[in-house]
């Protein structure tokens, strides 16, 4: 597969995966407008920021010592995350980089997947957030739902080559990156809070776990097993040891990159976070701690992904 | 649809009539259908025609000041119909035009015989900005030097004429696979009944084309599409082609030249190219050799051109061919190479270099087309009978200064077709472009890009100056 191809797919996933993972985000955090407290409120713009490794848009009234987030309104800080063109991890700016990126490997995807991701690309091309501000919350889960339609339909039509892998292992890394940088973000947040519970509910409603937290714990929500399931429950799809061990699936497929010692670096680092996880994640006293070092072997994963298939020396590469 | 409004003008050919509300004979099945459909049909066809080019990406993009703006082709769901016939007259005509100009692309990189049996002055070649002087005395595959060519061809009362032999990257041929599909699926009935000549193989005959190009014949040739990239306004029908005939679209950048071999780039390692198909113009190619700004290209690319390790369709310098001051001898060429009376006739073109030429067509300005040589389009051109005696002046102004530069040509009544215009049938004018392959011989499929100035009374229809496109449907009724 050309490598040029191959990076285009990777990032058309990562980007998709940004906006719906993002979309999910606001979809609870708009909900939470109606009929939560304002401490809760500020909690999930402050978590949601602090994932994004964003800074809220300053306010006419900024005043430093004071609170950003109380002073600006819901209205600003969704617009600035899901409109706003200059924010490129926007959910509008993700969904249009993804959408590129599939358009100029449209050959490497079925044509059902770019007719679906085109149409969603259509749909909110020209909205603005006064267009969806009526009932935004219908809105995230629309296009949250089109990427699910977008990756179920590439499920059932597209060919299980090197760019499905790719594709896949695009995905899979930035899953994983946002579901350890949002979990980080929760930990650091609730430490900061009188209420210990605060936020955790909405961590497994964000990675649609609350049903398997049920069934795994009943209901009595505790932030430790909160934790336990989003980070080490191999049969939750967006837990971090899903989406690791996902990654390191699809690199096996792959055969070995021209770039060899990059190759050789992704292999081991994709097990390395997983070793991680399964191995040193019962016993760690400090889960941050690991969770930086999982985040940071996705991030140098990524790295040599690129080095290994895409950005390799020429002098490195056998002559086909 | 309703016909009642449709007016018919003896002066100009109509494809579908042949006097007021007297169909054609190939034509009469379809119009009595098109006529019997409930208004309003066509309309919801035309509106999902149109949606289905906007879902699913067949676009253009247009490059304001500030943002890209990514445009559809409008397209007139109401086909053009050509019967079997007159089909089969024009690609005889297509056959005969390409065999004589890779003949003379051979020649005119090589012994130049044409120029010294005194058939051609050496200036109008030599003087060609597209003589690629790099390409004299350099052999390619087979002796094609155009793989793909892209004839512009227009009818009127006395008949088919080529307006202009497109023999670099011409485009439009996605345009008329998917016009077919929209309107195959917006008219399905019709169509099953009309026998229509398929066009869906161009793909599969544009592949077989290209491997019958491989170096040393090498078998199972690694094909590639050359684009300038993302930013080019045909890059949807890059794409498009690169998915119909199994080739990675690369750019410049996806490819070098390693001992005289092209590679790409995959990731698995350097993979071998055989065979180019290449999107990017001649200026742009190889900075070594041609524009050394160039980032589009890739350097070594000419080396291994020459040195026959790489084939690219279509050959480097093809441009002198369809130049507008040598397309003039076109029908001289077709008797001196082949020894033949030219099949399709050329359009009558006055080349405004010679002082006699340039006489008639100031004293005649407001009756003719004039056009600027190197330019392509619909840009630079003066439509005399659409002119202001203001428009005339500042153009005869550019002409006096460098007469070298312009060819004039009489405004020709192109021949008119019925479209969907406000509900009702009203006459537009068309041309259409036919896309002829070659490799071990010359293929045709049975259509073209029908082009059509959906502007009421404009004969402009380049898709950058309002027009559109149509169905070109060859019937065998």
């Amino acid at each position: 597969m050309l490598s040029r191809s191959a990076q285009g797919v990777y990032w058309m996933a990562r980007y998709l995966a940004r906006a719906g993972y993002l979309s999910r985000l606001l979809e609870l955090q708009v909900q939470f407008l109606v009929d939560r407290s304002v401490e809760e409120i500020h909690f999930g713009w402050k978590r949601i920021y602090r994932c994004m490794k964003r800074l809220p848009p300053p306010g006419e009234q900024f005043l430093p010592e004071t609170d950003e987030f109380a002073l600006a309104d819901a209205f600003t800080l969704a617009d600035d995350l899901t409109f706003e063109r200059s924010n490129p991890d926007s959910v509008w700016s993700a969904v249009a980089s993804g959408r590129e990126n599939a358009r100029q490997m449209r050959h490497c995807i079925s044509g059902e997947m770019w007719t679906c991701l085109n149409a969603a690309w259509l749909r909110i091309r020209d909205l603005e957030a006064v267009d969806i501000w009526r009932t935004p919350e219908v809105f995230y889960a629309r296009t949250r739902s089109e990427i699910h339609n977008f990756v179920g339909v590439a499920d059932a039509t597209m060919y299980r080559g090197a760019a499905w892998r790719f594709m896949r292992l695009g995905r899979a890394i930035e899953r994983a990156q946002l579901a350890v940088s949002l979990l980080l973000a929760q930990i650091d947040l609730s430490r900061r809070t009188e209420r210990r519970t605060l936020g955790w509910a909405s961590m497994l409603r964000t990675h649609h776990a609350l049903e398997a937290y049920g069934r795994v714990y009943g209901i009595d929500l505790k932030p430790d097993r909160v934790l336990d399931l989003l980070v080490a429950d191999p049969s939750l799809p967006g837990s971090v040891l899903a989406t690791v061990q996902a990654a390191a699936t699809e690199l096996q497929g792959l055969d070995g990159g021209p770039g060899v010692e990059a190759d050789a670096a992704a292999r081991r680092l994709a097990g390395r976070a997983e070793a991680l996880i399964l191995y040193d994640w019962p016993e760690a006293s400090a889960p941050e701690e690991l969770l930086e070092q999982v985040g940071q072997s996705t991030r140098d994963l990524h790295e040599a992904v690129l080095d290994a298939f895409v950005d390799y020396a020429i002098e490195d590469s056998p002559l086909r | 649809m309703d016909f009642s409004r449709y007016e018919f003008d003896p002066a100009i050919h109509d494809e579908m009539f042949v006097a007021d509300g007297k169909p054609r004979d190939h034509c009469r099945a379809v119009y009595e259908a098109l006529r019997n459909l409930p208004d309003g049909d066509l309309n919801t066809i035309q509106e999902r025609v149109t949606r289905s080019f906007s879902q699913e990406g067949i676009t253009f993009t247009v490059y304001g000041d500030e943002e890209a703006e990514e445009r559809i082709i409008p397209i007139d769901c109401v086909p053009r119909l050509l019967a079997l016939a007159e089909w089969r007259e024009l690609e005889a005509g297509l056959v005969q035009r390409i065999r004589t100009l890779n003949l003379f692309l051979a020649d005119a990189y090589g012994d130049c015989r044409v120029v010294r049996d005194g058939v051609i002055p050496a200036d109008v070649i030599l003087g060609c900005p597209q003589y690629r002087l790099a390409m004299r005395g350099v052999g390619v595959p087979n002796d094609v030097w155009v793989t793909i060519c892209g004839t512009d061809i227009v009818r009127t009362h006395e008949g088919f004429m080529v307006l202009e032999d497109n023999l670099r990257v011409p485009s439009g041929v996605s345009y008329m696979i998917a016009n077919r599909k929209a309107v195959k699926a917006g008219l399905r009935l019709l169509y099953r009944r009309s026998r229509v000549q398929d066009v869906e193989q161009y793909g599969s005959l544009l592949r077989q084309t290209l491997c019958e190009l491989s170096p040393g014949g090498r078998p199972d040739p690694c094909l590639v599409l050359l684009t300038p990239g993302t930013y080019n306004s045909a890059f949807y029908e890059h794409m498009f082609l690169a998915h119909e005939i199994g080739a990675e679209l690369v750019e410049g950048q996806d490819l070098l030249v390693n001992d005289g071999f092209v590679y790409m780039r995959t990731t698995s390692g350097l993979r071998r190219v055989d065979v180019i198909y290449r999107r990017v113009d001649d200026d742009f190619l190889d900075p070594l050799v041609f524009r050394e700004d160039s980032l589009l290209g890739v350097p070594g690319l000419m080396n291994a051109f020459k040195r026959g390790n790489v084939a690219l369709a279509n050959a480097p310098g093809t441009g002198v061919a369809d130049d507008k001051s040598v397309y003039a001898y076109v029908p001289d060429m077709v008797r001196y190479y082949l020894g033949e009376e030219p099949l399709l006739q050329n359009v009558e073109t006055h080349l405004c270099r010679r002082p006699e030429d340039l006489e008639y067509t100031l004293d005649n300005l407001e009756h003719l087309v004039v056009k600027r040589v190197g330019e392509s389009g619909g840009y630079g051109m003066l439509v005399g009978p659409h002119s202001t005696p203001e428009e005339r002046d500042e153009y005869a102004k550019t002409l006096r200064a460098d007469p070298a530069d312009f060819i004039s040509q009489p405004t020709l009544a192109l021949s008119r077709s019925p479209c969907l215009i406000d509900g009702h049938a009203e006459p537009r004018h068309v041309d259409l472009r036919p896309f002829v392959l070659t490799g071990n011989e010359t293929r045709i499929v049975p259509g073209a890009f029908c082009r059509v100035a959906l502007r009421r009374g404009s004969l402009v229809v380049n898709s950058s100056q309002g027009g559109g496109g149509k169905d070109l449907w060859v019937v065998d009724l």
